[in-house]
């Protein structure tokens, strides 16, 4: 054997496999296709002020910012709450629980991650919007704070596991070398192992981020579900509309008719964008740790 | 390598399941599907206010007929007509009338109405509400509330808290019927909202679970923690009762309605038969709504109070 062929085994096991792989990139491929495809009246009809406009009502007018504004804030509101916790706890399991330990506190961990939204969602609902409006004195506990807190809850094994393995992947001479120059086991946590785990923590977070980008139900029970940016914009604690609710609410509706439904996909096609967006940086990151 | 014979098998089934799977998706069916020859499925979705007379109802018909399944969803009257118009449902479920775009729209399914019973939309507010006061509340009040205009119950004669006005979603029966005797036109916009709600049981969730919430309801939802007030005109307070409703004076009565794309056939008229029947009706009155005497097919004049 002198050169190696490009692919070099082409027998049936290759074909199959080849065949499952074509499948599986071709769903995606076809799907960002066919949502372009499908909101191509949208924005013939509403143009650049289907992204900008602020005014949705089915029927008359289609203006998406609201929704794209309600999704970056509640995911923003989430990361900024999970990120203290989730780096707290890789950090504590990583690199100061025995290895037995670590084991149970991961696997718990990444059970969490696979509890359905639902079932947070109906804990949002019946417990924590109560709790942010007595908490914070509110008139009502449905807000986009809410949602980002619910979401920051659901991320955060996600965030924590993933960021744990980016930490376990820096070596562990890296760690000895530091503590035999004297470097107390906080000062190489914080100084030496952190900062070269830093694209594997980004990546972590990044790869939360989409999930929580995603996120429906859960959150179309304590958003509020009103198409309005607040006034003033900044206002946490006021209801408002993500990308996935709105859709959640209208589709069933809509389903293959009119601009409606072109709308509803092109807030799909925005979705898709922002989602794809933050998990391939997450995943570009990760790989750059490793 | 050669084709070992293992790896042979793993193709020639995958081969056959992916066959099969083809054939059964693509075998010719639609409309009301039938299996194993016998069994036939009648698939309900729509209106969350209909929802329970027709699983009440479907649970008795099933018992009797036991190769009849029933498959009832939520969804909201909107989705109930869409489906039907695009055939996905045998029945949709409206608490509404059809309104001319949809008629228009679904014009090649020949919707159909069958009305089987009588409900009003009550205006409904948080217990807490209720007892700090707000008995009633004229049109004008109402109106003003849910334009923004009215933003505190002290406006109305109640505590002094900021309204939390809860709109529901815009397909929805409840909210054209009450936009309707609202403002004249069933799509109006309610600015003054807070919140967006989907189905009944959420509406009821959300108000029950605040102190200081207003929104619409269908009277049968109505509860202790969901309390509906009287519309005041003039010196008169009208309450959402049956009785009220039955006589005509409550002013926002609709129709509960069972939409088909043409006349109901087969399995799916012998369930709307039976609905329509004394036992039927029963359900009708269970769910806490208005029997209708005598069983009627309207055929789709619809859009009397729709648009």
């Amino acid at each position: 054997m002198n050169k190696q062929p490009l692919f070099p085994e082409r027998g049936p096991a290759f074909w199959l496999t080849g065949l499952a792989a074509a499948i599986s990139a071709g769903t995606i491929g076809l799907l960002f296709v066919s949502l372009v495809v499908e909101s191509v009246p949208v924005f013939k009809s509403e143009g650049v002020s289907f992204l900008w406009g602020t005014d949705w009502f089915a029927g008359e007018v289609y203006g998406a910012l609201p929704m794209i504004y309600g999704s970056l804030m509640v995911t923003g509101l989430a990361v900024v709450m999970v990120l203290p916790f989730a780096l707290g706890s890789a950090i504590l399991t990583s690199e100061f629980l025995s290895g037995r330990v670590r084991l149970v506190v991961k696997a718990a961990m990444e059970l969490l991650a696979g509890v359905p939204g639902i079932l947070y969602g109906l804990m949002g609902i019946a417990l924590l919007a109560v709790w942010v409006r007595d908490l914070f004195g509110l008139i009502d506990g449905n807000t986009l704070f809410t949602a980002g807190l619910l979401l920051a809850v659901m991320i955060l094994p996600t965030v924590m596991t993933l960021a744990e393995d980016a930490l376990r992947a820096v070596p562990g001479e890296t760690r000895d070398t530091a503590l035999s120059q004297g470097l107390t086991r906080m000062e190489t946590v914080m100084q030496v192992v952190v900062p070269q785990a830093l694209p594997g923590l980004a990546g972590a977070v990044f790869l939360g981020l989409g999930r929580a980008m995603g996120e429906t139900i859960a959150v179309m029970l304590v958003i509020g579900g009103i198409d309005r940016i607040p006034q003033p914009w900044f206002d946490l604690f006021a209801s408002g509309q993500n990308i996935p609710s709105k859709i959640g609410r209208e589709a069933a509706e809509a389903l293959g008719f009119d601009l409606q439904w072109s709308a509803l996909i092109a807030l799909g096609l925005v979705l898709f964008v922002m989602v794809m967006t933050l998990t391939t940086a997450g995943h570009f990151l990760l790989r750059k740790a490793r | 390598m050669p084709l070992t014979y293992p790896v042979k098998a793993v193709v020639i089934i995958s081969l056959v399941l992916l066959a099969g799977a083809v054939f059964v998706t693509l075998r010719p069916g639609g409309g009301t599907q039938v299996f194993a020859e016998e069994t036939t499925v009648i698939r309900v979705a729509g209106s969350t206010t209909v929802l329970p007379i027709v699983s009440r109802a479907a649970e008795r018909f099933q018992a009797r007929h036991a190769l009849v399944k029933i498959i009832v969803n939520a969804g909201g009257s909107g989705v109930g007509i869409h489906g039907v118009g695009t055939r996905r449902f045998d029945i949709g479920l409206a608490s509404r009338e059809i309104t001319l775009k949809e008629k228009h729209r679904y014009a090649s399914s020949h919707l159909q109405i069958t009305v089987i019973g009588r409900d009003a939309v009550a205006c409904v507010v948080s217990s807490e509400v209720f007892h700090g006061g707000v008995r009633a509340l004229s049109k004008q009040q109402i109106r003003d509330i849910y334009l923004g205009n009215i933003t505190n119950w002290r406006q109305v004669g109640g505590p002094d808290r900021p309204i939390i006005v809860i709109d529901k979603e815009v397909h929805r029966g409840t909210r054209h019927v009450f936009m309707q005797y609202l403002f004249g036109k069933s799509n109006a916009r309610a600015p003054g909202a807070r919140l967006v709600t989907g189905s009944n049981n959420e509406e009821q969730a959300k108000i029950a679970q605040s102190d200081s919430a207003i929104g619409m309801l269908s009277i049968a939802w109505i509860n202790d923690e969901v309390v509906g007030i009287g519309i005041r005109d003039g010196e008169r307070v009208i309450q959402p009762t049956l009785d009220n409703v039955r006589t005509g004076r409550f002013p926002i009565a609709r129709n509960l309605n069972l939409i088909t794309a043409g006349e109901p056939q087969g399995a799916v008229k012998q369930f709307i038969d039976y609905l329509l029947s004394e036992d039927g009706q029963k359900r009708v009155a269970e769910s806490g709504y208005i029997p209708i005497q005598l069983p009627h097919t309207v055929s789709w004049v619809a859009g009397s109070h729709s648009k």
